[in-house]
């Protein structure tokens, strides 16, 4: 059997590493449009404020594709795939015929169509190449506009913040992170980001840049005097990898469509991480959750079903954390009120944890404050994964998950009584 | 290969682990950072010690999105390369045990490492609550326990004919 994984990132070395443990035989191909060894994109933020240093982003080294018998090709893009005939084709004019095919792509980041964006000077923060651009410029610390409400904005705002650059961050919305945190914690965030010394522009859209001579960038928001940076880093929103899919038939939606098994609509096809559509942990409609758990999961359980082996996958929960501007916010699950789902929330420190039910079953929570509450979340997801019940009053909720871990306790940690260990006799107790 | 076992029914809560933890990893008695923490509630008469299980199927080490845990071979501890570590706490979301923990001056995740292969916790451990074993041997105690348990079950006995 030939398998042909596309990507090399999170989800298709899950899938590439899963696969290998159950068939040892098979070919297997990896194409990636990037550059050498995979990476984490997670990481360029760190490596922008110093926290890591570049060389170490590097995930994998040679020796492992090697070890697993991988016939790795980067720098190749694929731009189609053929399912009558059954092969990938690249951007180059190569063809890698397939029996089994994984598609990884991710996604890329997207810009707003104004005149300016694309050139000199704008840059993404999704890729190595986007990190070699912007390092330099981190050096030189002068200053930077950032746009976009998100994840990845607000880590390339702080990150250029702790580097000693000047920040202007402009936002379309009035709202921060708001896929990924609820209002209030939002709210939290943006008043830690004006006292950071950011220059925070809510309910702004940028309407153009114009190129000054020596580089520099002049540009115009609406609604405000247009003004100079050095530089300007992009990230509203991103899209999925798809286009090469384009006349196979393969559903996709706002991500490819896979069942449990990471299936696509089309046989012998599947997909996984940020390019999937899969079930969600609620059984809810499918849903893309572009993080790097669910991708390495989704692409454990695509390695194992394109070995041959059955692996339903329970669904992606999403779970996300930083800490920026001096705080820890996370974030699992559920993290806003609707029908049906309460909340119940403690103050805490350094700020609040919120847990919300469904009855008496908790579908996520938010916490923002300091870091061993995040591990508090932790200790929430497998109630949340197993619709198990805890308690509403949450100052109760600490006890309850140690009275819990006694359960586990005597599993994992097999409670032992005091003394030399005597194995008890048959029959005797 | 050795584990920590657990047995919360003997522990008195002296939190003499915590110490020997916390002076083995940073030098010090302050026990934010032991890595091994007793959840003690004396009104409701609990004190549960626990500790990272170094579980088989390890999810931190999975979801790390640095590559920064591995399991060390000689241990079978689950380590955290303090030199790879973003501090992202990915994997304190993951813990569903509440394991992990951030060392605030470090800006990194920190866990048990078994101290590699000599757990101060264990040694310092006056009630004998914790222990440090072979696994082999930590689980034939625990089938042989769960096997003269369900012989002690009236059915099961029977099915085994003899009378009781
Ligand atoms: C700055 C930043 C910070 C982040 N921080 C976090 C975080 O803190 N926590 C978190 O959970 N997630 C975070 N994420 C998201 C996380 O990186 C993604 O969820 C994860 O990388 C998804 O993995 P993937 O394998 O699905 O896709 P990707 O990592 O996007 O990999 C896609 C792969 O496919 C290849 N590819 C794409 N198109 C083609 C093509 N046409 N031909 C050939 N190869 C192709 C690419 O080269 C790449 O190898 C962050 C992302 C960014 C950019
Ligand atoms: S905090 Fe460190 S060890 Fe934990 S997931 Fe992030 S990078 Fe990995």
């Amino acid at each position: 059997m030939r398998l042909v994984v596309i990507g090399n990132s999170a989800a298709a070395l899950a899938a590439v590493e899963a696969f290998r443990q159950i068939d040892k035989d098979s070919s297997m191909t990896m194409i990636s449009k990037e550059r050498g060894p995979a990476y984490s994109r997670v990481l360029l933020p760190y490596v922008l404020r110093h926290k890591v240093k570049p060389e170490n982003i590097f995930i994998r080294d040679v020796s492992f594709y090697r070890s697993l018998n991988i016939d790795l090709h980067c720098e190749e893009e694929v731009v189609e795939v053929n399912v009558e005939k059954a092969f990938v084709g690249t951007r180059s004019g190569r063809r890698f015929p397939y029996d089994r095919l994984l598609v990884a792509t991710g996604s890329d980041p997207v810009r707003p169509l104004v005149e300016g964006m694309e050139g000199e000077g704008v840059f993404s923060l999704w890729t190595r190449d986007d990190l070699e651009g912007l390092l330099p410029l981190f050096e030189k610390k002068g200053s930077v506009l950032v746009v976009g409400s998100g994840f990845v904005s607000l880590q390339a705002a702080w990150s250029a913040l702790a580097s000693g650059l000047s920040v202007t961050l402009a936002v379309r919305s009035q709202r921060l992170m708001r896929r990924v945190i609820s209002e209030e914690a939002g709210c939290l965030l943006r008043d830690k980001i004006l006292q950071a010394g950011v220059d925070l522009r809510l309910g702004v859209s940028i309407e153009r840049i114009e190129r000054l001579e020596g580089g520099r960038l002049r540009v115009f928001l609406k609604g405000t005097d247009p003004f100079e940076v050095d530089f300007v880093i992009v990230a509203i929103g991103v899209c999925p990898n798809t286009a090469f899919l384009e006349g196979t038939g393969i559903q996709i939606d706002e991500g490819i469509l896979v069942d449990h098994r990471m299936k696509t609509s089309v046989e012998g096809i599947y997909a996984a991480g940020d390019v999937a559509q899969g079930p969600t942990a609620f059984g809810e409609e499918r849903a893309v959750h572009a993080i790097w758990p669910t991708a390495e999961e989704q692409g454990r359980v695509a390695g194992t079903n394109l070995a041959g082996v059955e692996l339903a996958y329970s669904g992606s929960l999403n779970m996300n954390v930083t800490q920026m501007f001096s705080v820890t916010v996370a974030s699992m699950g559920i993290f806003e009120e609707r029908e049906g789902i309460e909340s119940h929330s403690l103050s805490t420190e350094a700020g609040f944890i919120r847990v919300l039910y469904r009855g008496d079953v908790p579908v996520g929570g938010v916490v923002v404050g300091s870091s061993e509450d995040v591990a508090l979340l932790g200790h929430l997801r497998p109630f949340i994964r197993k619709h198990r019940p805890c308690p509403q009053d949450l100052s109760e909720l600490r006890k309850f998950f140690a009275m819990d871990l006694v359960g586990t306790i005597r599993r994992e940690h097999l409670a032992l009584p005091r003394g030399r260990l005597s194995i008890p006799k048959e029959g005797s107790r | 290969m050795k584990i920590i076992t657990i047995n919360p029914d003997i522990c008195v809560g002296c939190g003499n682990c915590e110490y020997a933890c916390a002076n083995e990893q940073k030098g010090n008695f302050d026990i934010k950072n032991s890595w091994i923490r007793v959840n003690f509630y004396p009104a409701d008469r609990v004190c549960i010690p626990w500790n990272c299980a170094q579980c088989e199927d390890a999810w931190c080490m999975r979801v790390c999105p640095a590559g920064a845990i591995s399991r060390d071979p000689k241990t079978g501890a689950v380590l955290i390369d303090e030199g790879l570590c973003a501090g992202c706490k990915m994997c304190m979301l993951a813990c569903p045990y509440g394991s992990i923990h951030f060392d605030l001056e470090a800006a990194v995740s920190r866990k048990c490492d078994l101290c590699g292969g000599d757990p101060q916790c264990v040694r310092a451990c006056l009630s004998g609550a914790l222990q440090f074993v072979e696994v082999d041997r930590a689980y034939e105690f625990r089938r042989r326990q769960f096997d003269n348990v369900l012989r002690a079950m009236p059915g099961i006995a029977k099915q085994d004919g003899e009378e009781r």
